[in-house]
């Protein structure tokens, strides 16, 4: 290696004497990423610089005609549109309710399935299977147990006295049932990555722990959830991207409704561009949205930051 | 043949075989349906249309319902316009309002022995202009009331179609034989269209009910909801729901074509389900009320894009498409818009699962009936109307207030 470097750069000298080493490096360097950042460019940076000047035009989609408007459809979903501020309400509730559920639940699975025994694979694939089940399916097949009196979680809730709601027509029931069986459908993602880190605490700190005497509660609290941290952060951060993001399973659940109780942003950005046709209203509904998500991350961030 | 001749030979057949793809087109045709019988009538009037045009051929291009509309815009956004295609009722007039249609008529005129005149002009009212017309409907299909004869015969009630010849079928007899079939059978009285009457066909729960009572949704731009007649007809509908229980209510399904409700309200395409429903069935017209005989009908017609690049043969086909000929030959999927095919007894023979008397009903409503309403912001008036029907479809709900509510989000849309 040590001798077939020099030679290279003798050649590569006599096709460009005026190059030099460092150049050289930089520029096989740019074409190696060149591929990537190209992708990059085109797909996401052209994109993002397309729907910023989307959101100053009030553009049809179906006449194709825009007029640049300013900063118009920021103000009036700012400050004239009573439905943004609902809407915006709803995504708020729905992560809240959301995140901590997915999170705990995705811990508790984690903890119980980290662990070899007989059947442990078993238990984690059927937690996980609903990640990579299709969420239309999901839906329809939710959608058929939440139905009212002859749904099936309500007859299995007559069994034991309990009166059940029509789950996906009072708005309040709704959302937590859209809050409940997304977090069903997703929670075998955050288990995954909880079992990976569990996995990878040695296990000697917890021997120690427990020739000291602690207790078990004692090991979670003081020695597994700190060493846990960065990827409660990393699972934070993407659930709570994911929660604001949520389109599908509300369009195929409740549509937004009843009363527009599950409208969240997304579904209200879908509805604005492609059923009004009015994309620059839904540009910038998208940009308020990029700008919400990039916050939270931001001071969730700081926040750990802050724990550290 | 020496080696010169060859080389012209075979330049002459090159160029010949060239001008020929040259001259060759083809078609993109974009509809809603997969129905193997429907295409298999669609690519008819393909072949047919070669016998003025040999070079052309049709590519018909199935969307699926829920998206088409949707999945037209982006095409059309998109730089990649079909053709021609099918239009449901609710998009015309947006797609007239934004331009993205063509004018047929010139087209039509031109056509020979086209008849213009023959199509019945209520049905053409959304999708003409003046002089202008942006799209010839191929499915004029009135709402129909389906019955299950098996559970009516159950429950000891006499057939809907003997109440309406004895002009004995309105909307309390109707309300009455919802409770009955309800009480005596057990299995729900009512279900609205496809059980999707408080969801997606909001507009077709609602619509019929409240025509029959003399109303309308809106009528010159002003919201008729909170009208007493409206008020009165969803009243009755609500009682049905909540009171009665005979109507499915929300978050239930009745699901008529496997026997879970006695009847439901449909267009004569959902036929075709009834071979395997395993019960005796029929149709019947819609119930009257105060405002007397009241069809309602669902529209869809043929248009052809403003910014597809063979606009003059697109045209050209859409006439061919819908001939009197052709038009007869598609009756018995999609009921004519044509005053010569709907008198006809061709029509009223043309569906081999419902017996004539009872296609007769369908033909009456045609000629009676009104088209359900479309206006260039449907999807936001749907959108602004939703939230509102949803608080109406409640046990508690203050019906007054709720459509003076609907009211007060769609008027300044009307």
């Amino acid at each position: 290696m040590a001798d077939a470097l020099p030679m290279r750069d003798t050649a590569h000298r006599k096709d460009a004497p005026w190059l030099t080493l460092k150049m050289r490096e930089a520029m096989e360097a740019w074409l190696f990423i060149s591929p990537t950042l190209a992708g990059f460019l085109i797909f996401f940076v052209g994109p993002l610089i397309a729907v910023v000047w989307y959101s100053l035009t009030e553009w049809n989609l179906l006449t194709q005609q825009a007029t640049f408007v300013g900063l118009d459809n920021y103000n009036d979903a700012l400050f004239r549109n009573p439905d943004f501020w609902h809407v915006i309400r709803n995504s708020v509730v729905f992560a809240s309710g959301l995140v901590p559920l997915n999170m705990a639940l995705a811990l508790a699975l984690a903890l119980a399935l980290s662990r070899p025994f007989r059947g442990v694979v078993i238990f984690r694939t059927v937690f996980f299977a609903p990640v990579v089940t299709s969420a239309v399916a999901w839906a329809i097949v939710w959608k058929f147990l939440l139905q009212g009196e002859a749904g099936f979680i309500n007859q299995i809730l007559a069994l034991i006295g309990i009166d059940g709601p029509n789950w996906l027509r009072e708005p309040n029931w709704a959302m937590v049932a859209v809050i409940v069986t997304r977090v069903i459908k997703m929670v075998g993602l955050n288990m995954i990555l909880y079992i990976a880190a569990l996995q990878a605490i040695p296990r000697d700190y917890e021997a120690a722990a427990r020739l000291e005497g602690a207790s078990g509660w004692q090991i979670f609290s003081w020695i597994i959830w700190p060493l846990l941290g960065p990827t409660t952060l990393v699972i934070m951060v993407i659930t709570t991207i994911g929660s604001f993001k949520v389109f599908d399973h509300i369009y195929q659940m409740t549509g937004g409704g009843p009363e527009n109780g599950t409208l969240v942003l997304a579904f209200y950005i879908y509805q604005q561009g492609f059923q009004f046709f009015d994309v620059g209203y839904a540009s910038a509904l998208a940009m308020i949205m990029f700008v919400v998500v990039m916050v939270l991350t931001l001071v969730q961030l700081a926040l750990r930051r802050r724990d550290t | 043949m020496n080696t010169t001749m060859k080389r012209m030979t075979s330049t002459a057949l090159a160029l010949a075989m060239m001008s020929g793809s040259l001259s060759a087109a083809e078609l993109r045709f974009t509809i809603w349906t997969g129905n193997e019988a429907h295409l298999k009538l669609l690519n008819g009037f393909a072949e047919s249309f070669k016998a003025k045009h040999p070079d052309v051929t049709v590519k018909y291009e199935t969307i699926p319902p829920g998206d088409y509309t949707q999945k037209l815009t982006f095409q059309l956004a998109g730089g990649n316009p079909p053709d021609a295609g099918w239009l449901m009722e609710d998009a015309a007039p947006t797609f007239a309002a934004a331009g993205v249609l063509e004018n047929l008529g010139p087209a039509l005129q031109k056509a020979q022995g086209y008849d213009f005149a023959d199509f019945s002009k209520p049905a053409l009212g959304l999708w003409t202009a003046g002089d202008k017309v942006y799209g010839v409907p191929f499915s004029t299909s009135p709402f129909v009331i389906f019955y299950n004869k098996d559970l009516l015969d159950k429950a000891g009630l006499e057939d809907p179609n003997a109440l309406a010849a004895k002009g004995q079928w309105t909307m309390v007899k109707f309300q009455e034989v919802a409770k009955t079939l309800k009480d005596a059978t057990g299995k729900w009285g009512f279900e609205f269209k496809d059980g999707q009457g408080y969801d997606t066909r909001i507009m077709h729960a609602l619509m019929p009910p409240i025509r029959a009572a003399g109303g309308d949704v809106w009528a010159n731009k002003q919201c008729g909801f909170d009208k007493p007649e409206a008020v009165a007809a969803v009243k009755q509908l609500h009682d049905m729901v909540f009171k009665d229980k005979s109507i499915a209510p929300p978050g239930e399904q009745g699901d008529y074509f496997s026997g879970g409700s006695a009847m439901t309200i449909n267009q004569i395409s959902r036929a075709s389900l009834m071979p395997k429903a395993g019960f005796k069935w029929g149709i019947a017209p819609l119930p009257t009320g105060a405002g007397g005989e009241s069809p309602v009908i669902g529209q869809a017609g043929i248009v052809v894009f403003a910014a597809g690049k063979q606009k003059e043969l697109a045209a050209e086909f859409v006439a061919h498409m819908t001939t009197k000929e052709n038009v007869a030959g598609a009756a018995q999927f999609f009921p004519p818009a044509r005053k010569s095919v709907l008198d006809s007894d061709a029509f009223i023979k043309s569906n081999n699962l419902i017996p004539p008397e009872q296609m007769k009903v369908v033909g009456d409503a045609i000629s009676k009936g009104k088209v359900l309403p479309a206006h260039e912001k449907s999807p936001q008036i749907l959108a602004a109307m939703k939230p509102r029907v949803d608080a109406l479809w409640r046990a508690n709900a203050d019906v007054d207030a709720s459509l003076k509510a609907v009211c007060a989000a769609i008027q300044p849309l009307l």
